[in-house]
């Protein structure tokens, strides 16, 4: 009875990352709980375990503190996808994941796919805003033609906001557009040595969301799983040859991260 | 006999000290006036009646031109002036009991507070000084006083509104009855409980400058009296924390709880790392590092002045049948891993049991005041409660410069009143540690645990079976050595008339108010008989316990001795139920049968590393 219970070990782990007060709780908790609250500043990290089909996936959501700074390259540690989180609102917060968190990302997987998800769209785009839960996953991804003509006059400034005021209803100005991820995301290519050409390419792994509306949510992370199965199957073909996982993997992995390899 | 230590303290309003005597008895008016305040405590309206004319116009002109840097200060000294006012003190029935025929240590005290009891009536010290203008015009040393009833309705009800927004010029936030602020040595601010530090940095300016002025002639700024607050100050390290409160609490009491917000703060970050980042750079803005961490800062606060435990710095645990307390501490010592150090269950916010690791046992114990820190960091950290919690956590009495890694899970979603805390030395230990979970999760599923956790529940005082008793708090000191680990203490619910938020803070301000006579530096007392307004309180201290209780205002001398002797039988009775009696330890120095289970067999010096470092 108790082999039953026994953990399920997790095949893949996703993580996510970002500053503080971007949502990566409120990300989660929408795509897990289907619900939007206010969470507390997270404390170190917190692990779930999504079913996915067949397989587990672990997900960590990291503290965006500063503070916790230094436990985030063990959270990161053969991670096969990390998930570096903004708030459209807020120049820094995409500015930060450039300067504090790509670092951190040295102990994932030498195959780690990455997205780049600005969140909060609802402040900025009236889309988004009214996208509910529901049809957030109808939502395609086409809305990057119109951010496109969203006012892009502040995004030039690259003074970090106040904290941005959540005035429901009320549009803010959009500090950060789809180019500036995409442009983030060729920059993350290049900082791991991957040819853009090889990789996933910066229009599909750069998603805009709104944990408050659902807006993307769902595509975000079924998307992402999607793209880690690969990564699974791999990982337990490896498992049926040598029975010691992890540990040897993750020194493979960090060692490997000039290595332009893709699979 | 209070005279001597009044003219030696004259000259100056503010409490100085030498440094290297921090701890000395502190004989000074400043203590004095603590003690007379209190003893209008009950009734602390009746000093507004008095009509006082405190000059203060002088004051402000001086200030008002004062910036927050010292060398200003230096050309103008601080006077301090103290006046003597006559007030009308109602008369405040407190009496020491004089003898007590059940007891064996009563004697003592009861002169001594006679006397003091005479010298409040006489009149009433009011201490103004320069810079205490300058706070009040930035609205702390306000004259309207702030009710702690009010306070206690109005200010902690609406949880979720962020104090960090408060307008602080506007009167509500000078109402607040305690403010606490935390700078740093360069003056910036780093954290305030209410208002943003942000908007307060010209008052924490003149609070560093008033350290500074202190400091800079060998002596330590201690704490500030004016007629309606108490200003305490903190020096820890590259930190400065300042209190600044009309709660009537002693200025020991107080400092304790800045202390707590310290340690808080040094549970976050660790002692090593905050004196590392200040020697580095002095003007380091340490709200970098401590953003986000408000909540668990405000939330700290909130505790000490609604829960008794950090007062009497003992840990309330949950009664329970020694029984079921002995079978899940057994769950416990069962799912360990290497460099496990402390497995801690608990419920509702109260302790079900602690089993610790048995090297960890011998060379130290576990403070209260670490348990409160996580009890705290728990209550603060749940938002989020599917999932399974990692983080650094410092037990900063344990040692204040390493980290542990705390695995946090609630083992009864949706509900997450029951929670698990693991305390590893191993950063990567989490899938281990959470395996051990795992286990802990099955066994009690097994035992059907949970049910029976979710029926034990705190006890009401009528099952003592004695009337007129409305409340106690009972603190035992006589525990054996093998489980002198950890101080706790028994109390219980809080029921009719102290149901609601503002008679609930009523009486643990009557009981704050025993505690700092009973702990007073400059004259301890070992019994009190006090006869409030609304209720009587006895607290008695002995070698083998500290008491307070609560009766209805009728009962008699005679009748609440007989009641106490009462109690302690019922408690001595009910021990094994109302604390954890002998905790449990184990070993995670691996052990052939049970490191197997553990998933990582091949570590068998893995205890050693793990905390001959921390050690």
């Amino acid at each position: 009875m108790p082999e039953v219970s026994k953990m399920k070990k997790p095949d893949v782990k996703v993580v996510l990352l970002g500053d503080m007060n971007v949502g990566k709780t409120s990300l989660l908790h929408r795509y897990t709980e289907r619900k939007f609250k206010d969470t507390i500043s997270t404390v170190g990290g917190a692990f779930f375990l999504k079913q996915w089909g067949p397989y587990n996936i672990s997900i960590w959501d990291t503290a965006g503190r500063e503070q916790f700074h230094g436990l985030g390259s063990m959270y990161c540690r053969g991670a096969a996808a990390v998930i570096l989180t903004y708030d459209v609102t807020n120049w820094q917060s995409l500015a930060e994941l450039e300067e504090r968190f790509l670092s951190l990302t040295d102990t994932a997987n030498h195959d780690c796919i990455y997205a780049v998800v600005g969140n909060k769209a609802d402040l900025t785009d009236p889309k988004a805003h009214l996208s509910q839960d529901l049809d957030g996953v109808s939502q395609d991804q086409t809305e990057c033609e119109e951010d496109r003509t969203e006012p892009q006059v502040l995004s030039a400034c690259p003074t970090p906001p106040a904290s941005p005021a959540s005035l429901s209803g009320m549009i803010l100005h959009k500090q950060v557009t789809h180019e500036d991820a995409l442009a983030l995301y060729g920059r993350i290519l290049r900082y791991k040595g991957l040819e853009e050409k090889s990789s996933l390419p910066a229009e599909k792994m750069c998603f805009e969301t709104s944990a408050k509306t659902g807006y993307n949510v769902d595509t975000l992370f079924e998307t992402l799983f999607d793209l880690v199965l690969p990564s699974i199957l791999r990982k337990r073909n490896e498992n049926q040859e040598s029975p010691t996982v992890d540990l040897e993997e993750c020194r493979v992995a960090s060692g490997k991260r000039t290595k332009s390899t893709c699979c | 006999m209070e005279r001597d230590n009044h003219q030696e303290g004259e000259a100056q309003g503010v409490k100085i000290c030498d440094p290297p005597s921090e701890s000395n008895p502190p004989e000074t008016l400043a203590t004095s006036l603590s003690l007379l305040g209190n003893h209008m405590f009950p009734e602390p309206v009746v000093r507004k009646d008095s009509t006082t004319v405190v000059k203060e116009e002088p004051v402000d002109l001086h200030l008002s031109a004062v910036p927050a840097q010292e060398q200003n200060l230096d050309a103008e000294p601080i006077s301090t002036q103290i006046k003597m006012l006559e007030t009308d003190t109602a008369e405040n029935q407190e009496q020491e009991c004089p003898n007590n025929e059940s007891t064996d240590t009563v004697d003592r005290g009861t002169e001594d507070a006679a006397g003091d009891n005479d010298q409040s009536d006489s009149g009433e010290f009011v201490v103004t000084m320069l810079a205490k203008a300058k706070l009040e015009e930035q609205g702390i040393g306000v004259k309207g006083r702030s009710s702690p009833l009010l306070e206690a309705g109005t200010q902690e009800s609406p949880a979720f509104v962020s104090h960090r927004d408060e307008d602080v010029t506007a009167e509500s936030w000078r109402q607040h009855r305690k403010h606490v602020f935390v700078l740093s040595e360069a003056g910036k601010p780093i954290y305030s409980r209410y208002g943003s530090e942000e908007a307060l940095s010209s008052t924490m300016g003149v609070m560093m400058a008033l350290v500074s002025f202190v400091q800079s002639s060998d002596n330590i700024i201690r704490s500030v009296y004016s007629e309606e607050h108490t200003v305490v100050f903190l020096q820890k390290g590259p930190l400065v924390l300042v209190c600044v409160s009309s709660s009537q609490q002693s200025e020991q009491q107080l400092r304790g709880e800045l202390l707590y917000v310290y340690y808080q703060i040094i549970s976050m970050l660790t002692q090593a790392s905050i004196s590392r980042i200040f020697e580095h750079k002095k003007n380091y803005d340490l709200r970098r590092l401590l953003a986000g961490s408000e909540k668990i800062l405000d939330g700290l606060l909130n505790l000490v002045d609604s829960d008794p435990s950090f007062l009497l710095v003992a840990i309330h645990c949950l009664p329970l049948a020694s029984s079921l307390r002995d079978s899940l501490s057994q769950i416990l010592q069962k799912a360990i891993t290497p460099n496990l150090v402390f497995s801690i269950l608990i419920a509702k916010n109260q302790l079900l049991t602690i089993v610790q690791e048995k090297t960890v046992i011998e060379d130290t114990r576990l403070e209260p005041a670490d348990v409160h820190l996580l009890l705290n960091l728990i209550g603060a950290s749940s938002a989020f409660q599917a999932g399974e919690i990692w983080t650094p956590i410092c037990l900063p009495l344990f040692n204040p410069d390493c980290y542990f890694y705390a695995y946090i899970s609630y083992l009864d979603p949706p509900e997450c009143t029951v929670c698990l805390l693991l305390l590893s030395t191993d950063k990567e230990a989490f899938y281990a540690v959470a395996e051990c979970k795992r286990k802990i999760e099955e066994a009690m599923v097994a035992q059907n645990s949970l049910s029976l956790i979710a029926k034990a529940q705190s006890y009401s005082v009528s099952q003592v079976g004695v009337s007129d008793l409305r409340h106690f708090m009972y603190k035992p000191f006589d525990v054996p050595d093998n489980y002198r680990q950890l101080s706790q203490f028994t109390s219980p619910e809080m029921e009719a008339p102290y149901s609601s938020e503002e008679e609930k803070m009523r009486l643990l301000d009557l009981y704050r108010y025993m505690h700092s006579r009973i702990h007073s530096t400059s004259r301890p007392l070992k019994l009190i008989y006090h006869v409030a307004e609304r209720e009587t309180l006895l607290a008695w201290v002995t070698s083998k316990f500290e008491l307070y209780t609560c009766f209805s205002p009728l009962v008699t001398k005679a009748c609440a001795i007989t009641a106490i002797t009462k109690l302690l039988r019922w408690i001595k009775k009910e021990e094994d139920r109302l604390f954890i009696r002998y905790p449990p330890k184990y070993s995670t120095t691996p052990n052939p049968s049970k490191s197997s289970r553990g998933g990582k067999s091949d570590q068998p010096d893995s205890t050693d590393n793990g905390f001959l470092s921390l050690l």
